[in-house]
């Protein structure tokens, strides 16, 4: 279990690996402008083939490069009802405030729970590795944040319910 | 081998040029300036700075003979600066872009540079006395999409582009008036201005970093592929090799020598290619230890100096 976790992780890292090679790129469509190409798709020529790495068939992650800009899209586990709602509302909350992530889009891309964008200006404050290494961590703690809500729910719930069914004794 | 000497002028260079005299430096510090530094004494100290673009400037070259600077920018300018006292003054240049300029080289005689731009065009300009402006001519129609490098050929008439298409293409940019005509029939002199001699279909994804050796003979790129090409007898039958590697693509080529030519790119780690007796191109090895390097591809052309310095050193 663990294992494929790592592995599909290990195959992630990689992947990133090769696809954050992007370079400062005005824009071939108006003048004077820079935009993210892999956002905008206005040139198919400086878009990259995407790629997607599944884990199963729940978990899956779309990675797609151009020449100045990245796209991570990822979806996360969610086994039953109450994981659907906990990772809702934990990404949502997450996404509000894109700002201060810096590299979190506000929306995900469609049939996705998170998506990153990550442009050249980015690489150039920050180093790459060091950004990769973030990406990877964030999908680990994801899933752990997850697991952690759920159990304090249900712990919070039966402790509630203890309390009250306590006055029926 | 390790770098002969390393020293951070700003957190990102996006272009840079050497002097003639390789004692002082010019770059771009990621802003819309040129910072010139000067070697005094083992310390690197700023001379001057130069203002005049809006965006960001994409390329420089330090002309060797006339000690003249051009620069282009992303703001569809390019400016040619002349050293006159102490102070670098700007010339007009009428480049008619209505793109980025993306790169730019002074050509082997220094009449003439060419600037590659994001409008899918190569300028070639040249001087006009009367009007003490510089003109351009466009190779317009020919590129699919942005040209990323231009490198001329010795003779100063043929010009190598690469495009974020994928191909190489080889130019005429003979001008009347301009360029001499050579006695004696030779094809790429009577080609008409923006003739394109050869097009080479070699990467299949985009190119960059395109030099030609210093005799003319062979041709040198890099593809995002993580591949490198050697082209030899540029003409109607080239005869190219590939080199690939397994790390991350090259940005910027390096002649050498005739035998030896160094690429830079994404690992910011330069690498080595030589050819043997027959002409058979390989890598042989890094430059630099493997170690993570804090900067992204800006470094390439960092790096590139530091090597022509070394050269010219050696």
């Amino acid at each position: 279990m663990a294992n494929s976790l790592r592995s599909y992780l290990t195959c992630i890292r990689n992947t990133l690996d090769a696809a954050m090679c992007l370079q400062n790129f005005p824009c071939q469509e108006v003048e004077r402008h820079n935009k993210p190409e892999v956002e905008l798709k206005t040139s198919p020529e400086l878009l990259l083939n995407p790629i997607l790495i599944c884990r199963n068939e729940a978990e899956k992650c779309l990675i797609e490069t151009s020449i100045n800009s990245i796209r991570v899209s990822i979806k996360v586990k969610q086994a039953d009802e109450l994981e659907n709602i906990l990772a809702k509302k934990f990404l949502r909350f997450l996404s509000m405030r894109a700002e201060a992530f810096q590299v979190l889009r506000r929306k995900p891309v469609q049939g996705y729970d998170l998506s990153f964008l990550i442009t050249n200006y980015h690489c150039e404050d920050m180093q790459k590795h060091k950004l990769i290494d973030f990406i990877v961590q964030f999908m680990e703690d994801i899933d752990k944040e997850i697991s952690e809500l759920k159990l304090s729910v249900n712990t919070r719930g039966r402790l509630v319910a203890t309390e009250f069914l306590k006055q029926f004794i | 081998m390790a770098a002969v000497a390393i020293h951070q002028f700003a957190q990102c260079i996006t272009c840079h040029a050497w002097s003639p005299d390789h004692s002082m430096v010019a770059f771009c510090p990621n802003n819309n300036e040129v910072h010139i530094y000067k070697l005094v004494r083992e310390k690197w100290e700023k001379l001057h700075v130069l203002y005049k673009h809006d965006q960001i400037v994409s390329a420089i070259d330090w002309s060797l003979r006339s000690n003249k600077i051009v620069t282009a920018s992303h703001d569809r300018n390019s400016y040619v600066w002349n050293q006159e006292g102490s102070e670098w003054v700007p010339t007009l240049v009428i480049l008619r872009l209505n793109r980025a300029a993306l790169c730019v080289q002074w050509s082997p005689k220094e009449n003439k540079f060419a600037v590659g731009s994001g409008a899918k065009t190569v300028c070639i300009c040249y001087y006009e006395e009367e009007n003490n402006w510089w003109v351009s001519k466009l190779i317009r129609k020919k590129h699919n999409s942005s040209v990323t490098s231009v490198a001329w050929h010795p003779n100063n008439i043929l010009i190598a582009t690469t495009s974020t298409d994928g191909k190489c293409r080889v130019f005429s940019t003979f001008i009347k008036g301009v360029d001499a005509r050579a006695t004696g029939i030779s094809s790429s002199n009577d080609a008409k201005f923006g003739e394109q001699i050869v097009q080479l279909d070699l990467s299949s994804t985009w190119t960059f970093g395109v030099k030609w050796s210093p005799s003319g003979n062979t041709l040198a790129y890099a593809g995002h592929n993580s591949m490198i090409y050697f082209v030899d007898d540029v003409g109607p039958s080239p005869s190219a090799q590939s080199v690939a590697f397994r790390d991350l693509p090259l940005r910027d080529v390096l002649f050498v020598s005739d035998r030896m030519a160094i690429g830079v790119g994404f690992d910011c780690n330069p690498m080595v290619f030589a050819a043997d007796e027959r002409g058979i191109w390989s890598f042989v090895r890094f430059l630099d230890e493997r170690k993570i390097a804090p900067s992204s591809s800006k470094y390439s052309s960092q790096l590139l100096g530091s090597c022509t310095a070394n050269r010219n050193m050696e």
